[in-house]
């Protein structure tokens, strides 16, 4: 199989990659292109580790071929801070110890940004509700669903 | 004229194992009475009532003096009176 | 030190708090490495053979086809790895037997699991390896197998190891079987306890393998020198249980042998043993270039341990006042295709939190056709917990008695006996009772179909082996270094600890995880252990530096050490008879240190005993949908004695994770066999762990009882919470809709079929 040739944007900037046509959007990112922060947990959609945004839809980017980015813009966890200033969610995780391994927080981040994009006064059973792609073993969700709540409250600046 | 000394006996430490244990390696005998001022009196008392049974202490138990579970270790202190039970070494997850 | 138990007057001025963990902002944009984040110049792929049988002999394996492929550089076999002799050695709780662990890393003679490894390849690309791997050819002779616990028990069963004596016998049998052990812990006389009872319930119990289900696969990277020298980056939790696991499965000596801790995506007792590492080395020793291994998720619920599944029987009998007078438990745990469940700690936690003078506790440990067990979260107790818990309030009922009163009544304190030996040392467990009983929302009233549920759990917590450094920095700021790898916010507990030793800010202190050849040696990350026994080293540590600061202090005012004492974070003298000094900061001392002796740093190891073991009792409230058997948790309350909080939140954190483990094992997780011994829901669609919308916030109550052996009185926290949930929910399940679930998990199909049966 020979590769093909894509052009996407990704957080902000342009990129271009070969891939096969049959390689995913979620292995493109950590292995062309050394982007190592998506994490794989389960390679089928079910995990919600892979998350990233496809033309502002969140997507599990091992559910996506690489081809399919042509001409799309990505957002991955790598475009959340801005230079040295963290997203507030990222802040919030942090305060509110809304992680202790790790590996599902980029997935969170980016599916509990999505979300606050559409909905900026969510309830918490919105939030749990929207969040329920992502899993999580090590938290119990309480901390995570917490820090989201904050997040909204600070960006609507209640 | 002799001096007759009298010596305050030195009260034993107790030594106990586990059922299995002591039907595996002391004879189903599970308690018994020893003099050791540490950990290392101890199991030299127990080798040299059944040879071989240091090493096994050593490799293959924790142990529990009066309740206070410690890894097994030459230099613990044990008072007279001092209870220490030999107990399967525990891991976790 | 502190010197009792209930006395704790210091004012902790870091210790207690919930600041930020060093490696927070690395997680949150994506920078931090876990094991499959690495990279090497020329670096292999390796993908894995696995058997699609379920018990078969192999008769033949065939690479040549894969060898011939481009882009493959190189493949191994269970025959690549150097032979081990049968010999059980180390403590006979986790004995490890490396003829065992040697094939259950890649068979040799049979096939023993679906999913077991049977050879790997490794290639320039994930895909050719992939490709290689359909490519090799394999002759088994499919041989009947069995799953079940029960099944593997009977005398006609198929045998996994022909030669297998079941040990703690006597006389030994002499028959084989698939029994690998049998033990008991007794006391007192139970025959006599039950005669002396005014009511007794007997119960059986099935239990299903449950998989920790971290997130992360198992992943890692090797490279291989000409001279000898191996570097291994991978994500465990304990790299220098790695290194020896690994050095010895293909044959090299420990010092050659260097382990980067890569940041771990969960683990839980499943990643304190190795899969990955034994092959990525052995194909870079072989080919030359760095191989990198990642798990698939399916392979990860095919091939490595979850725990055990279980058949249990327990018999209780108390007097109509509360008060428990004997018990016994039969508790049959599959282990998989090697010998190692933890039905050991089942034995001796299931009865543990209560004082019997009259208990027997007999265990069968057995071998099935399914992934070798690994330990899992207070491994063995949660099980044997959800018979015992579940028997407690059936009894609670009949005497017509509150159970978390029945529990209190009967409660373990410091002297009580335990059925397996010592005398428990420590309080705490009536403690967390009382915390429940005193919750505003214990008494609160219930609809229909809801109900409430106690119950509680014991685990024994550990200690052992722990190393730590602390340097001073040039400008006084402070670096601690452990081997000690961080699953949930460890560095950031060992730095509040050595802040609050030290007496400076905890934004002053750099805290991280060293390499094997920087640090020394520490066990796993596990057990409950690291904030107690690691946090005993780093203290130690500090202390080292403390005297070393006095000293350096006394010789830039040139006066005697015993004038000077350190507090607050400063070198000050004892009484102003002493001088006219200024106090001196660690900053003020870094820059003398040239001509008071040179860098100022210690190390300190410690083989950490008088931990104490781990208590929780939790209450939930749950609501059953008599039309579908689904059971939704409405509260969930969960009180621990943590001993002391270093990290409030952290330790929070561990109670509420343990918790939504403990939930789903309850309601949805099980391995799910086909006929042909087959896995049916490998993967995180069908494998249901819980996810945010299931839940409610969950509550955590951390109970503090210090323990007088930590300086500040720590106990661990990470396991006895996932021990009460599933029996907790069993007896709500029965206060809502008056129907006993026996069996785990209790999916809506068997809650309805219960609700049906009537």
């Amino acid at each position: 199989m020979s590769k093909h040739h894509v052009t996407t944007v990704i957080n902000g900037d342009p990129v271009e990659f070969l891939c096969q046509p049959n390689t995913s959007l979620l292995d493109v990112l950590r292995n062309e292109l050394n982007m190592t922060g998506t994490k794989e947990g389960c390679g089928t959609g079910d995990c919600g580790s892979c998350s990233v945004t496809l033309d502002g839809r969140l997507v599990c980017s091992c559910l996506v071929l690489g081809v399919e980015a042509q001409g799309k813009e990505i957002q991955t966890i790598e475009g959340m801070a801005n230079g040295e200033t963290l997203h507030v969610l990222q802040r919030k995780f942090l305060e509110h110890a809304a992680l202790q391994c790790g590996i599902c927080t980029p997935g969170f981040l980016i599916a509990a940004r999505s979300l606050l994009e559409r909905n900026n006064n969510p309830t918490e059973e919105e939030v749990r509700f929207w969040l329920a792609g992502n899993l999580c073993r090590c938290t119990g969700y309480n901390n995570i669903i917490t820090a989201v709540l904050e997040a909204a409250r600070e960006m609507r600046g209640a | 004229m002799q001096a007759e000394v009298a010596t305050t006996p030195v009260k034993a430490v107790k030594v106990t194992f586990t059922a299995g244990f002591s039907r595996r390696y002391t004879d189903s005998i599970r308690e018994f009475e020893v003099q050791a001022k540490n950990i290392r009196g101890v199991i030299r008392a127990m080798n040299e009532l059944f040879p071989g049974l240091g090493e096994t202490l050593e490799e293959e138990t924790s142990i529990a003096i009066d309740g206070v579970i410690h890894e097994v270790d030459y230099t613990q202190a044990v008072k007279p009176g001092s209870e220490v039970f030999f107990i399967p070494r525990i891991e976790g997850g | 030190m502190l010197t009792n138990t209930k006395d704790i007057q210091q004012v902790m001025k870091v210790v207690g708090t919930s600041p930020v963990r060093p490696d927070g902002v690395p997680k949150v944009t994506g920078q931090a490495q876990y094991g499959a984040d690495y990279s090497l110049p020329g670096m292999l792929w390796a993908k894995i053979l696995r058997s699609p049988h379920a018990h078969a002999r192999i008769l033949s394996v065939d690479t040549s086809k894969a060898l011939a492929l481009p882009g493959v550089k190189g493949i191994i076999l269970g025959s690549d790895f150097p032979e081990h002799p049968f010999d059980y050695v180390g403590p006979e709780r986790v004995a490890q037997n490396y003829w065992h662990m040697t094939r259950n890393i890649m068979a040799r003679e049979k096939a023993l699991f679906e999913g077991h490894a049977i050879a790997a390849v490794a290639a320039t690309t994930a895909a050719i390896a992939a490709e290689a791997v359909s490519l090799i050819e394999v002759q088994y002779e499919v041989l009947p197998h069995c799953i079940d616990v029960e099944d593997a028990m009977k005398p006609d069963a198929p045998l996994l190891f022909e030669d297998m004596i079941t040990r703690g016998v006597e006389p030994a049998p002499t028959k084989p079987s698939n029994i690998s052990k049998r033990l008991e812990f007794s006391t007192g006389d139970i025959a006599a306890g039950f005669a002396s009872a005014d009511e007794v319930v007997e119960m059986s119990f099935k239990t299903a393998a449950v998989h920790q289900g971290y997130i992360e696969p198992h992943s890692c990277l090797a490279r291989y020198g000409a001279d000898g020298q191996c570097e291994l980056w991978s994500a465990s939790q304990g790299h220098f249980v790695v290194r020896a696991y690994t050095a010895k499965l293909v044959g090299m000596e420990i010092g050659n042998l260097l382990v980067h801790p890569a940041e771990i995506g969960g683990g839980f007792g499943g990643k304190t043993v190795v899969y990955v590492e034994p092959m990525a080395v052995l194909l870079s020793r072989k080919t030359g270039l760095p191989v990198k291994i990642m798990m698939g998720r399916e392979d990860v619920f095919k091939s490595t341990g979850p725990t055990s599944g279980s058949s249990m029987t327990v018999k209780i009998g108390v007097k109509k006042d509360g008060t428990i007078v004997a018990a016994e438990g039969l508790f049959k745990f599959q282990a998989g295709a090697f010998p190692g469940s933890p039905v050991m700690n089942a034995t001796m936690c299931a009865f543990a939190p209560y004082i019997i003078p009259n208990v027997k506790s007999v265990g069968f440990d057995v071998v099935s056709n399914r992934p070798k067990s690994a330990a899992y979260r207070a491994p063995g107790s949660p099980i044997s917990a959800f018979a015992v818990e579940s028997v407690l309030d059936v009894l609670a009922k009949k005497i017509g008695m509150d159970p978390l009163k029945m529990r209190l009544k009967n409660a373990v304190k410091a002297g009580s006996p335990t059925a397996w030996g010592p005398k428990h040392s420590h309080d705490g467990y009536a403690e967390t009772i009382q915390a429940l009983l005193d919750h505003p929302q214990y008494n609160k009233p219930l609809g229909k179909n809801q109900g409430r549920g106690v119950a509680s759990g014991f685990w024994f917590n550990g200690g052992g082996e722990s190393t730590a450094s602390v340097h001073i920095n040039e400008d006084g700021t402070v670096v601690i270094a452990t081997g000690s790898m961080d699953v949930g916010g460890s560095r950031a507990s060992m730095a509040l600890m050595a802040a609050e030793t030290l007496g400076v800010p905890y934004e002053s202190v750099r805290s991280t995880v060293a390499d094997t050849a920087s640090i020394g040696y520490n066990h796993v990350t596990g057990g409950s252990r690291v904030t107690y026994a690691t946090g005993i080293a780093v203290v130690e540590a500090c202390n080292k530096v403390i005297e070393d600061l006095r000293l350096r202090a006394s010789l830039m005012w040139d006066t005697d050490i015993k004038n000077v004492v350190w507090s607050d974070g400063y070198a000050k003298p004892v009484d102003p008879s002493v001088g006219n000094f200024e106090p001196l900061s660690l900053k003020a001392i870094a820059a003398k240190r040239g001509v008071t002796g040179g860098p100022i740093g210690y190390e300190a190891s410690t083989n950490a005993g008088g931990q104490a073991p781990g208590f929780s009792t939790q209450f939930v409230d749950v609501e059953v949908d008599p039309e579908t058997g689904h059971v939704k948790i409405l509260q969930f309350v969960a009180a621990q004695d943590v001993g002391r909080a270093i990290h409030r939140d952290y330790c929070a954190g561990q109670i509420v994770g343990g918790v939504v483990q403990g939930i789903g094992w309850a309601l949805n997780e099980e391995y799910i066999y086909d006929s042909k011994g087959r896995l049916s829901n490998a993967g995180f669609l069908d494998y249901r762990i819980p996810v945010a919308s299931d839940l409610p916030m969950i509550e955590a109550i951390l109970v503090e009882v210090p323990n007088p052996s930590h300086p500040f009185g720590v106990k661990g926290v990470g396991e006895a919470n996932i021990v009460p949930p599933m029996a907790a929910i069993a007896n709500a399940i029965e206060n809502a809709v008056g129907r006993r679930m026996t069996e785990l998990p209790m999916s809506p199909p068997r809650v309805l079929a219960a609700i049906d049966a009537g």
